[in-house]
């Protein structure tokens, strides 16, 4: 079964693997937010260009991770058409007297450039480690228990739910079902996200009666053991230091 | 002298929507029995697993385990007494990995760290799961995750084990082997086993004492006594083992034997001694009554015209 994972990666050896994962969730979260405020396109291409950097380092398959970046890209590469045409400013060029705007190009090309940078550190961290000791770190970060618990579960269960979404497909295909459009199609695929939420509905409830079983009380209570090194440290703080010259010359502007 | 492990008394339960799913059960089940609860589909047999650990209180303290009532105990001591084993695996094991999964139990025990460590690797080392830890769920075999299931309940060292279909959908290697895990548990520990399950062939392998379910406890009695009963087994949508029809059949060629084997193992027995008896062989035939003995049984085991 090819599950759509993003810690296929994880085992393997870099020093963004290696990276202490407390350090690396709070240190790539401080680039990330010094990175989306950037204001100037040099900046934001040198936030992209360091995301590269970090991406190499990590020796993640390039593809994998550009096949990830893609998906966000859908997103944000049409805000190059809208915003030029929609903006005021200098004009560049008019089509049916419609004016496209220098601005417009400008800020558009902030907002991909900065997603990019963005995006792509945030797929280096959780590639670099597996999700599981992501989700460890963050609850040794005191991160909120809601938050802890909830992704702890879609973890675990997004992969039973798209085994039980593929079995329901396969047993509709195999009685000759098709996947159109029309009316018909639609509602038998509504069926089955129907189906499919009940299902999750069931097991949630058995689910919470099989943690009761075992002495949950409400608190998530796992064990982790990590421990800082040197190298973490200095680590932390060249990365801590990207962040805050990146967001001084923000502000400074 | 041995101790009640599980007493309930006047047991009914209806789910909100209204379904009743028990009426009027009475249990007693002493200390270190092995004992099969067997029932047709939506019998009751998970729900009455879910009272056993108290997941569903009933209202009246009517489920005692050794000797105190399940409601008025506290999470930690509910679950080093009692500890059930799902159906489905899938919903038992719903940490992000299989140490987190196994030491759940014992973190939320409060147990200190190295003792939650010692039995996380002595529970996946009973079911043969050692080197497993790092794994995630989702990465095992099926057979794989119904064992790490089983571990993330003795890593509680429960002294009751309740398994609910513990044989179902599994090979028949991993089959035997967690029959004899099931039986080694309870014959070198003690532990009081009781176990779901629609496996006939399985049932006397796992169970001295069986009881049967459809609602209400329709009948208890050792696996000879219940499988004797035809009519039991037909009202209940029951089988009966395999080995024992055989030995029924036989019996109506003359076959004679004191009680019908349930198993192979068994009927190895039972012909081994009568071989090595007085008579020196089996000696079948077809006598006046046969013929008729024949379709009186057959009947009796045919579900589809009761
Ligand atoms: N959450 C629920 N809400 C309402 N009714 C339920 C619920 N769970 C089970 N039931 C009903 O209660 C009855 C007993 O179900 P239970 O799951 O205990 O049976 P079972 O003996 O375990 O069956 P199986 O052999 O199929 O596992 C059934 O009629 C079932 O439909
Ligand atoms: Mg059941």
């Amino acid at each position: 079964m090819d599950y759509p994972e993003i810690d296929r990666y994880a085992s393997l050896d870099s020093p963004i693997h290696r990276f202490d994962p407390r350090a690396k969730i709070i240190t790539f979260v401080l680039l990330l937010i010094s990175f989306v405020f950037v204001q100037k396109i040099s900046v934001a291409f040198l936030a992209l260009l360091f995301s590269l950097l970090l991406l190499l380092v990590s020796k993640l398959p390039i593809r994998f991770i550009l096949k990830r970046v893609q998906i966000v890209l859908i997103f944000v590469l049409p805000l190059l058409i809208i915003m030029p045409l929609t903006v005021k400013g200098t004009e560049l060029f008019s089509v049916f007297g419609i004016s496209a705007t220098r601005e417009g190009l400008w800020y558009a090309s902030l907002i991909v450039i900065r997603s990019m940078a963005a995006v792509i550190l945030i797929l280096t961290m959780l590639g670099s480690m597996r999700f599981d000791t992501t989700i460890k770190a963050l609850y040794t970060l005191k991160a909120p228990k809601t938050l802890v618990q909830m992704l702890m579960f879609t973890y675990r269960y997004i992969f039973v739910i798209i085994d039980e979404f593929l079995s329901m497909w396969r047993a509709m295909s195999a009685k000759g079902f098709n996947p159109r459009t029309n009316m018909y199609g639609l509602s038998v695929m509504g069926n089955m996200v129907g189906m499919l939420i009940v299902k999750s509905y069931e097991r949630g409830e058995r689910v919470y009666q099989a943690m009761i079983s075992r002495g949950y009380t409400g608190n998530p209570k796992t064990r982790t053991a990590f421990a800082m090194r040197r190298t973490d440290y200095v680590l932390s703080a060249i990365f801590v230091g990207i962040a805050i010259l990146v967001h001084i010359n923000t502000v400074m502007m | 002298m041995t101790k009640e492990a599980v007493s309930i008394r006047d047991l009914n339960y209806s789910y909100p929507d209204g379904t009743v799913a028990l009426e009027d059960i009475n249990i007693t089940i002493e200390e270190g029995e092995r004992i099969a609860i067997i029932g047709q589909n939506g019998a009751g047999k998970t729900t009455l697993f879910l009272h056993l650990n108290g997941t569903i209180k009933s209202c009246d303290n009517n489920v005692v385990i050794f000797g105190k009532d399940i409601g008025q105990m506290k999470s930690k001591e509910r679950i080093e007494k009692v500890g059930v084993v799902f159906q489905d695996p899938d919903d038992q094991l719903f940490m992000p990995t299989i140490f987190d999964d196994v030491a759940f139990g014992p973190i939320n025990m409060g147990l200190d760290e190295d003792e939650v460590e010692r039995r996380v690797r002595s529970a996946l080392a009973t079911v043969g799961l050692t080197g497993f830890e790092d794994r995630v769920p989702h990465h095992l075999s099926y057979g794989q995750k119904k064992r790490a299931a089983l571990a993330a309940v003795l890593s509680m060292e429960p002294r009751i084990l309740v398994l609910d279909e513990p044989t179902a959908n599994l090979d028949p290697m991993n089959r035997a082997s967690l029959i004899e895990l099931i039986n080694d548990l309870n014959r070198d520990k003690g532990i009081t086993t009781i176990v779901a399950m629609h496996d006939v062939n399985a049932v006397s392998q796992l169970a001295d004492r069986i009881y049967v379910l459809n609602k209400r406890m329709v009948a208890e009695g050792p696996p000879t006594e219940i499988f004797m009963d035809f009519d039991l087994l037909r009202e209940n949508n029951l089988d009966a083992p395999d080995v024992f029809k055989l030995f029924s059949v036989l019996s109506c060629f003359g076959f004679n034997c004191e009680s019908l084997p349930l198993s192979i193992n068994e009927a190895v027995e039972v012909l081994t001694k009568t071989i090595e008896g007085d008579e020196k062989h089996v000696h079948l035939h077809i006598h006046e009554h046969t013929h008729e003995d024949l379709e009186v049984l057959m009947h009796r085991y045919d579900h589809h015209h009761g």
